[in-house]
């Protein structure tokens, strides 16, 4: 209801101020943009979705391996978590040409992007997770001679699903704005051009109603990657805590 | 009951987590015999739980000494003061955790009977822990302490979170456990209507440091049934022991009214 207000408004304000398309153009101008390219956003949201599909799954695997290493290792945690902190907070944009100048303008350096800027997210999450299990169950799985890999296993690891998957979400968004800006920074010379080389294109050419379609696609795919996490989430979940309590979540 | 044989003993056991005294234990000793049911009384911190977490070997004690009858730790069970139930496995899942664990084959008809023993049924087995209640939890727990046939059983404030019928029904069931079994029970509490009804013995601890000030022997009919907690017997020795409590109370600095 809402969005169709939204809409109507947007469409009436283009209209009757007489806003230039290049400035702002009407929800019916951007629909009528999506369908006159829908074959051309389709496949930049395609390259989009695998680079930055490719890289939150590198990124899941990197931080799960990290996060194991400073979970069993008070030592490792204490000396290297403050450089991740601070590698987080360093900004794409800044990263991205850096990358690029390592490993090379093509579809590689933009999943490189994507994985960094989405993986300080699941370490921060896993760890904590792995971290904050309760005491008194690694006293019993200790009681009983679990080994060190059956408490990570058994206990540590699906204890920190919750965690898991909080820091999955952060990171699905983010892995698609990585995407977006290694596409930007690689531009043409990648040879299949992604949605964030098309906003930059657009931009500079002044084509605002495909740079809103571009951008609705991006959107897009950022919901889809959330949705899809969050539907996986429902189903491991739901075996683990009272289905009440996740929804409360 | 059985003959007495002795299963425990330990002398002048210390512990602290700090140089900076008080320490939590401080010279504890007391001994334990086979088939026996003892609590440990004592206020908040006074170091009844580490007690507990020494015996089973889950953490070292600065000093002193414990010598088991046979040489070495027999088979332990523990049972926390909330259920600690795996919340991702069934209850059953539950029950299996120690063979699991110990890397052991599952027993599937000991699982069958220990829910029995403890008044659940098979399908219950097949629940998670969030779809039972407090009471049902807390039988689980003490099934699983219980799987692995262990000769002493040690509990942490386990029935504490509670309600008072509950808790009654749980003191019952436990002892008839006992009765049925034979383990030898270390039982932790700040509660002592719950100690009375339950220990053949009462240790009884001050804090800062955590020290065993009196032993205290439950002379009451070995028949520990629901009318026992109206006797003036009953009554009487919990009277007694309360006074010396308060008394612990008031030199540990928290406040009772008199």
């Amino acid at each position: 209801m809402f969005l169709v207000l939204f809409l109507a408004l947007w469409q009436a304000a283009v209209v009757w101020l007489k806003i230039p398309n290049f400035l702002l153009p009407s929800p019916f101008e951007v629909f009528h943009e999506a369908i006159a390219s829908r074959e051309k956003v389709a496949s930049a949201l395609r390259v989009t979705a695998a680079s930055s599909g490719l890289g939150l799954m590198i990124a899941f695997v990197v931080s799960q391996m990290i996060s194991v290493v400073f979970a069993l290792s008070a030592f490792v945690r204490m000396s290297c978590y403050p450089y991740a902190i601070l590698l987080q907070t360093v900004p794409i944009v800044a990263m991205a040409p850096i990358i690029i100048t390592w490993f090379g303008y093509g579809f590689r350096s933009v999943v490189i992007v994507a994985s960094v800027i989405s993986m300080f997210p699941m370490v921060t999450a896993t760890t904590n997770g792995l971290l904050a299990v309760d005491a008194e169950l690694v006293e019993l799985y200790r009681l009983y001679q679990a080994r060190w890999w059956q408490v990570l296993l058994r206990l540590r690891y699906p204890a920190a699903t919750r965690y898991i998957i909080t820091g999955l979400k952060t990171s699905c968004g983010l892995a698609v704005v990585g995407a977006i800006v290694g596409e930007y920074f690689v531009g043409v010379t990648s040879g299949s051009q992604g949605l964030g080389y098309y906003i930059f294109v657009t931009g500079q050419q002044m084509k605002t109603s495909l740079l809103y379609v571009t951008v609705l696609a991006s959107t897009l795919l950022g919901v889809s990657y959330f949705a899809a996490i969050n539907l996986l989430a429902a189903t491991i979940l739901r075996r683990y805590y009272d289905p009440q309590s996740i929804q409360s979540r | 009951m059985t003959s007495i044989r002795p299963m425990l003993n330990v002398s002048g056991l210390t512990h602290r987590f700090s140089q900076i005294p008080p320490a939590v234990l401080e010279g504890v000793s007391f001994s334990l015999n086979a088939g026996e049911f003892v609590s440990l009384l004592g206020p908040s911190g006074c170091g009844k739980s580490t007690i507990l977490k020494v015996l089973a070997g889950l953490i070292d004690a600065t000093g002193g000494q414990i010598q088991w009858s046979n040489g070495t730790r027999p088979k332990i069970g523990y049972v926390f003061q909330e259920p600690r139930l795996v919340p991702w496995r069934t209850v059953s899942e539950n029950l299996a955790l120690p063979f699991v664990l110990s890397r052991q084959t599952v027993p599937e008809q000991a699982i069958e009977s220990q829910l029995t023993l403890v008044g659940l049924t098979k399908e219950d087995g097949r629940k998670l822990p969030h779809q039972l209640s407090g009471g049902m939890k807390m039988r689980v727990s003490l099934a699983r302490a219980l799987i692995t046939k262990p000769q002493l059983l040690l509990f942490d404030e386990p029935f504490a979170a509670l309600d008072e019928m509950l808790r009654e029904q749980l003191h019952e069931e436990l002892l008839s456990l006992w009765g049925k079994l034979g383990w030898t029970g270390l039982f932790v509490t700040h509660n002592i209507a719950e100690a009375v009804f339950l220990s053949q013995r009462v240790l009884v601890m001050s804090t800062k440091p955590g020290q065993i000030t009196e032993e205290i022997n439950v002379d009451l009919s070995s028949k520990r049934i629901p009318e026992l907690r109206s006797s003036s017997d009953y009554q009487t020795l919990v009277a007694s022991i309360s006074q010396i409590m308060r008394k612990i109370y008031r030199q540990s600095g928290k406040v009772v009214s008199s």
